[in-house]
């Protein structure tokens, strides 16, 4: 029995009664061109207006009340923080080869200001191709190394237990110090977080637990902050672990030299922790400048795309514009500021929004050109950052423990007098203060603001009840066309066998002796299901690759390309061989297989949407219009209309652009340039992404790639 | 899933056999990287490998095994697998004994699917041939056992340590007994499988139809007609009419195993508050839903929203769900006992209290029995495409609800939905698909143009 759609397709006579939902799925399918078209352009347009529709943050947790109490940081903290700053930039402190002089003087302030201090040695961990890290918690073992005694990082870490608190919660600081080469940034941060440290040993408003982590970056800021975290939040149970830093004789010689030079009875030599941490801030300063007024920059992405809450965000902004003053940055795309199309489109978009402002008064969403142009800037930078999947600071490392983090880099009007020094210690110092104050009347962890979200600029933001607009217009085609080409590819091969069908209706046979009609796709589902496979392999391969020593990146990347055609072409002989005499036989094929490609394509991206959103749109805008456009090159060849030729055309566009290493050089030379293009450049990028172990990395490997075979294949398939 | 189909034939069955054995193998070798026995998918309260642990040591430590509200399976699974959970080989995996016992079990299923296969394909080759139909038609025993070995599913279920493939194996043979006519066998299968998950009680009822009659044929009407058309009446190739007497001796046997069964249990809870103990932590668990950890059911969710009060209310409802549809199915459906057994299973892993993949893959796996007949079912792409976005979204929604903390449990839930939506459509469709097969034999017999349609 045929399909009700083929039915009321092809044979008009009896009219079965159809339902409304299928009659709807039917119209929608019969027009399926027409309304990718639409739905496509509707898509790209949704997206550049996300500036547009962008709204203003606010602060949507109650009890964090930011600024309702005045800061308590008074001159006496600054010049305590000033003291620090200045012992630490003093030369005799630099006198030490492993910098351990300057830990031994951060641990001495802490306990004096009666905060319990303790030294947290770790081994820089190399980050390790993990392909089954997604899915599991981040808490599941790492495989531990043989370490050497020689390089070791030590984080310093001061805890203040809060008066009113019950132990069960924390707030943690944050600041990244390399002791061997320390600029007067790093210095002037630590001045910073003591100023604050030391107001919040005397404060009684404190309900939780207060944690100062000195994170020894010499090995990269993430490496410190992530030992750290892993040692709090897995405990070690077992005594007879592989051997670990306190087993060499060095580090421990230095521990009991600690013990006697340094006095107090809070400094201990094992692990202290504090409750679950409620919130992160990692602080930092930045060396140079060139800006006219003291900045802040926000950084927020943490690996694959996760932020934290708006909240915090919001919190920070709203005290370092409206309390102190500062100026407070997102990352931007700068090339995009100066782009002149950009510019243009903020014009329309500004006019269209007069023009119906004048229609209805009540209609106000224009916003002015240049706002528009930084918007998108600053949007495209969020996409950017959010769809690499690796997190654009320390603040990433916890998030993978669901802890909300923000990365603060104040950039200062450099100069060098004291008052200046001053001014920027009171009010980084009020800031970081009130941002804690606030943290510290939360009830609960934050959960009431976004946790999905783009921003458009420290103060606006696109939740994901817009964006994911943008996202569904743009693959809605999909299931469309690939319903509208399964229903042809069977009504086709219907109507050519199905006339003389009475009895022999049941025994319609090919030579293979299986002709079933509804299940024909699987012949193709196979070839997809076999490309997948492939696309699983070559995204494993790398790891295999980069075992071999002493490889330049170059070289790696021709032996992964190698690799990966080489294997291609074994998958194809060994499993797809009985695919090539199915294929002979249908015409249509090449339909069917598109078919399937599409829906494959429609899952991966609808996957890869709910992991990292960005990824899953900027693939979606590479890989939509591939899909939908590929068609055999022969039949639009013989076609010789306008429009095939146009098709054409797009098609070998696109085929090129699509391939992930062309789409990687276009998009690194439209942002750097095409002068200094290196073939190895790809293999390092793919190797920062597993590095991170980035969910981008398997998407490019197992969607974008396959679905890039395929349709290559549907271009040159002989029909 | 059903993509096996194509490849039996360049592939023999057996080599399809031993590759999926050996891709089990090599997953039970790597346990730690998949850590699939903690996934809700995989393992229900019921299912569990480590409440089964649980149990067992609580049993070997003289306390009750239900203490505690950890373990809620049966008894005799206890004293059977329960050894094998702490015995260890030096050197090899931990639970690999157990693993081997999984992979056992789902290979003899496989081989008992086949066997009803090729039961079924030469039932409907008879019925055909004295309908004087000739139609070439698949070996749908080979597809039936190799969709059930090769699915990843059952894979995923046997390599999780789940309990889930010792009961698929009770259910299957509880079917390939009523279809070979071995009654004591069946009785005992169907014993077993309603010990270890009530659900399969229902299945009573396409056992008696497939004991009473035979195995699946056209309806009897169709044999009828034809003879009236030819106006021979040829008694011996009409199908046999109901006859009682396989089906009293089904209940004897039925009546004797769970005699059996219950009193195996009473010796082994003998200590422990005995068989009341047993119903209450096994039955009573199943059937008011205290357990409302997420899986993929949509039980727990909406008993973790309603209100206390109309609880036992709700807890009736659901389950008379499943009551209802039994009656006009079994109507409709009662010349063909087996296909009415695929639709009993997917309807009860369906509205089951804590479902798991092991039940999908013991009813995608029945499916394969009716390839002829389901040729031309409608929504195959789209089923197949559905099957396999549910199943790799739902982990990601579980990771972005438990460990990503961006998500909720809303997330969670809406694949759980759109899987029900999918068993349903699978379901609704197979039924409507049948049932046009048995149209469209009719009308080849009575000679009308093929223009019915439901």
């Amino acid at each position: 029995m045929a399909e009700t759609k083929e039915k009321s397709l092809s044979d008009e006579k009896p009219k079965p009664r159809v339902r409304p939902i299928v009659r709807l799925g039917i119209f929608l399918i019969s027009h399926s061109f027409l309304v990718s078209i639409v739905c496509c352009t509707a898509g790209v347009l949704a997206l550049f207006l996300l500036p547009v529709l962008a709204k203003n943050t606010y602060i949507s947790e109650n009890a964090l009340m930011p600024g309702s109490a005045s800061p308590m940081l008074s001159n006496q903290h600054v010049s305590d923080g000033n003291r620090l700053v200045k012992d630490l930039t003093n030369p005799n402190s630099k006198s030490s080869e492993t910098g351990i002089e300057s830990h031994k003087i951060i641990a001495q302030y802490m306990l004096d200001l009666g905060a319990e201090v303790s030294f947290h040695k770790f081994h820089p961990q190399m980050n390790q191709f993990h392909p089954l890290h997604f899915f599991s918690s981040p808490v599941s073992g790492k495989i531990q190394e043989n370490y050497s005694c020689s390089s070791y990082g030590i984080n310093t870490v001061g805890i203040i237990r809060a008066p009113r608190g019950d132990g069960k919660e924390a707030i943690v600081l944050v600041t990244p110090y390399n002791a061997l080469k320390s600029g007067f940034g790093e210095a002037l941060s630590l001045g910073i977080a003591y100023s604050v440290f030391s107001l919040l040993t005397q404060v009684t408003w404190l309900a939780k637990d207060i944690i100062w982590l000195v994170a020894d970056s010499q090995y990269g800021e993430y490496a410190a902050v992530a030992a750290w975290l892993r040692e709090y939040q897995t405990p070690k149970f077992s005594s007879l672990s592989t051997p670990n830093a306190e087993m060499c004789p060095d580090v421990n010689n230095l521990f009991e030299l600690k013990g006697h030079s340094i006095s107090g009875s809070k400094f201990s030599n094992s692990f202290r922790r504090a409750g679950t941490m409620a919130a992160a801030l990692v602080l930092k300063v930045r060396d140079q400048n060139e800006q006219f007024e003291d900045t802040i920059s926000i950084y927020a992405e943490a690996s694959n795309g996760q932020m934290p809450n708006l909240d915090l965000i919001n919190v920070v902004n709203y005290l370092a514009v409206h309390r102190q003053g500062l100026r407070v940055n997102v990352e931007k795309l700068w090339p995009l500021l100066n782009s002149s199309w950009l510019k243009s489109l903020g014009e329309i978009f500004e006019s269209l929004a007069k023009v119906a402002k004048s229609l209805y008064p009540k209609w106000k969403f224009g916003i002015p050109a240049t706002e528009y142009v930084e918007g998108t800037a600053t949007l495209a930078s969020s996409l950017y950052y959010q769809a690499l999947g690796v997190p654009t600071g320390p603040h990433g490392a916890f998030r993978d423990y669901q802890v909300d983090a923000i990365t603060l880099e104040i950039s200062p009007k450099f100069s060098l007098d004291k008052v200046w020094r001053n001014d920027i210690l009171l009010r980084g110092g009020r800031l970081i203060e009130g941002v804690i104050r606030s943290v510290n009347n939360l009830l609960e962890k934050f959960h009431q603001s976004f946790f999905l979200y783009l921003l458009t600029s420290p103060s606006k933001f696109v939740s994901v009840g817009v964006y994911m607009i943008a996202f569904a217009l743009l693959i809605a085609p999909l299931p469309m066309v690939a319903a509208s080409l399964y229903v042809d590819a069977n009504s086709s091969s219907n109507c050519s066998k199905g006339d003389s069908s009475t009895p022999s209706a049941i025994t319609d046979t090919d030579e293979h002796g299986i002709a079933i009609r509804s299940w024909r796709w699987l012949n193709s589902a196979k070839l997809v299901f076999i490309v997948h496979l492939w696309g699983a392999i070559v995204s494993l391969l790398p790891y295999f690759i980069s075992q071999i020593p002493d490889c330049s990146p170059t070289t790696s990347f021709m032996i992964w390309v190698l690799l990966s055609i080489l294997s291609l072409l074994t998958l194809n002989s060994v499993l797809a061989s009985p695919l090539a005499c199915a294929k002979a036989t249908q015409e249509k094929e090449w339909a069917l297989v598109k078919s399937v490609t599409i829906s494959s394509v429609f899952i991966g991206l609808g996957l890869m949407s709910v992991i990292n959103f960005a990824t899953a749109e900027i693939g979606a805008l590479l890989m939509v219009p591939m899909c939908l456009l590929a068609r055999p090159l022969k039949l639009d060849v013989r076609a010789g209309t306008l429009r095939s030729f146009c098709r054409l055309i797009c098609n070998l566009v696109l085929g090129h652009i699509a391939f992930p290493p062309a789409a990687f050089f276009l998009l690194k030379g439209m942002l750097d340039g095409f002068g200094n293009a290196n073939v190895g450049d790809f293999w390092m990028w793919v190797e920062s992404l597993w590095a991170w172990n980035s969910a981008t990395y398997l998407f490019i490997g197992m969607v974008q790639l396959p679905c890039w075979v395929l349709c290559v294949s549907i271009l040159f398939h002989t029909c | 899933m059903e993509k096996v189909k194509k490849k039996i034939g360049s592939f023999s069955f057996w080599n399809w056999v031993t590759a999926s054995i050996i891709f089990r193998l090599i997953l039970i070798y790597f346990p730690k990287n998949l850590n699939l026995s903690s996934r809700p998918e995989v393992s229900t309260p019921l299912t569990s490998f480590r409440r089964l642990a649980e149990g067992y040591w609580l049993k070997q430590s003289f306390m009750s095994p239900y203490a505690g509200s950890m373990y809620h399976g049966s008894p005799l699974l206890l004293s059977l697998l329960g050894p094998l959970t702490i015995n260890r080989i030096e050197g090899q995996p931990n639970h690999l004994l157990y693993s081997l016992v999984s992979v056992i079990a789902d290979v003899v299923s496989a081989m008992l699917i086949r066997a009803t296969g090729q039961n079924l394909r030469l039932a409907y080759l008879r019925s055909l041939e004295s309908l004087d139909l000739v139609k070439q038609i698949e070996v749908s025993g080979d597809i039936a056992a190799l969709i059930y070995l090769c699915n990843p599913f059952t894979i995923v279920a046997c390599v999780g340590l789940s309990t889930s493939p010792i009961e698929n194996m009770a259910v299957i043979l509880c079917l390939y007994g009523a279809c070979s006519r071995l009654i004591p066998l069946a009785a005992f299968g169907w014993v077993i499988a309603t010990h270890l998950s009530l659900y399969s009680a229902i299945l009573i009822i396409p056992v008696i139809f497939l004991l009473g009659c035979g195995p699946d044929s056209p309806p009897r009407k169709l044999f009828l007609q034809r003879h009236q058309q030819k106006e021979v009446l040829n008694q011996s190739k009409l199908p046999p009419r109901f006859s009682w007497g396989p089906v009293i001796h089904f209940a004897f046997w039925a009546f004797l195993w769970s005699v059996y069964v219950l009193v195996l249990c009473g010796i082994s809870l003998k200590q422990f508050g005995g068989l009341w103990e047993m119903f209450k932590s096994t039955y009573g668990f199943i059937l008011t839903v205290e357990d409302l950890s997420p899986n993929i059911g949509v039980l727990w969710y909406f008993f973790a929203e309603v209100f206390e009060f109309f609880r036992n209310f709700f807890l009736i409802v659901f389950h008379v769900n499943i009551l209802f549809m039994i009656l006009p199915l079994a109507i409709r459906l009662r010349h063909r006992p087996c296909y009415l057994a695929f639709v009993y299973v997917a309807i009860c892993s369906m509205l089951k209290s804590y479902p798991s993949v092991g039940d999908s893959a013991l009813y995608l796996g029945l499916l394969g029995w009716f390839v002829n007949e389901l040729a031309d079912m409608q929504f195959s792409l789209f089923l197949f495409c559905g099957y396999v976005g549910v199943s790799l979204l739902s982990p990601v929604m579980h990771n972005l609800w438990i460990w990503r903390g961006t998500g909720n449990a809303n997330f969670y839930f809406a694949t759980a939905m759109v899987y029900a939506c999918l068993q349903i459509v699978l379901v609704v469709e197979g039924v409507s698909a049948m049932l046009n097969h048995d149209r469209k034999l009719r009308n080849l017999i009575t000679g009308k143009p093929q223009d019915a349609k439901s």
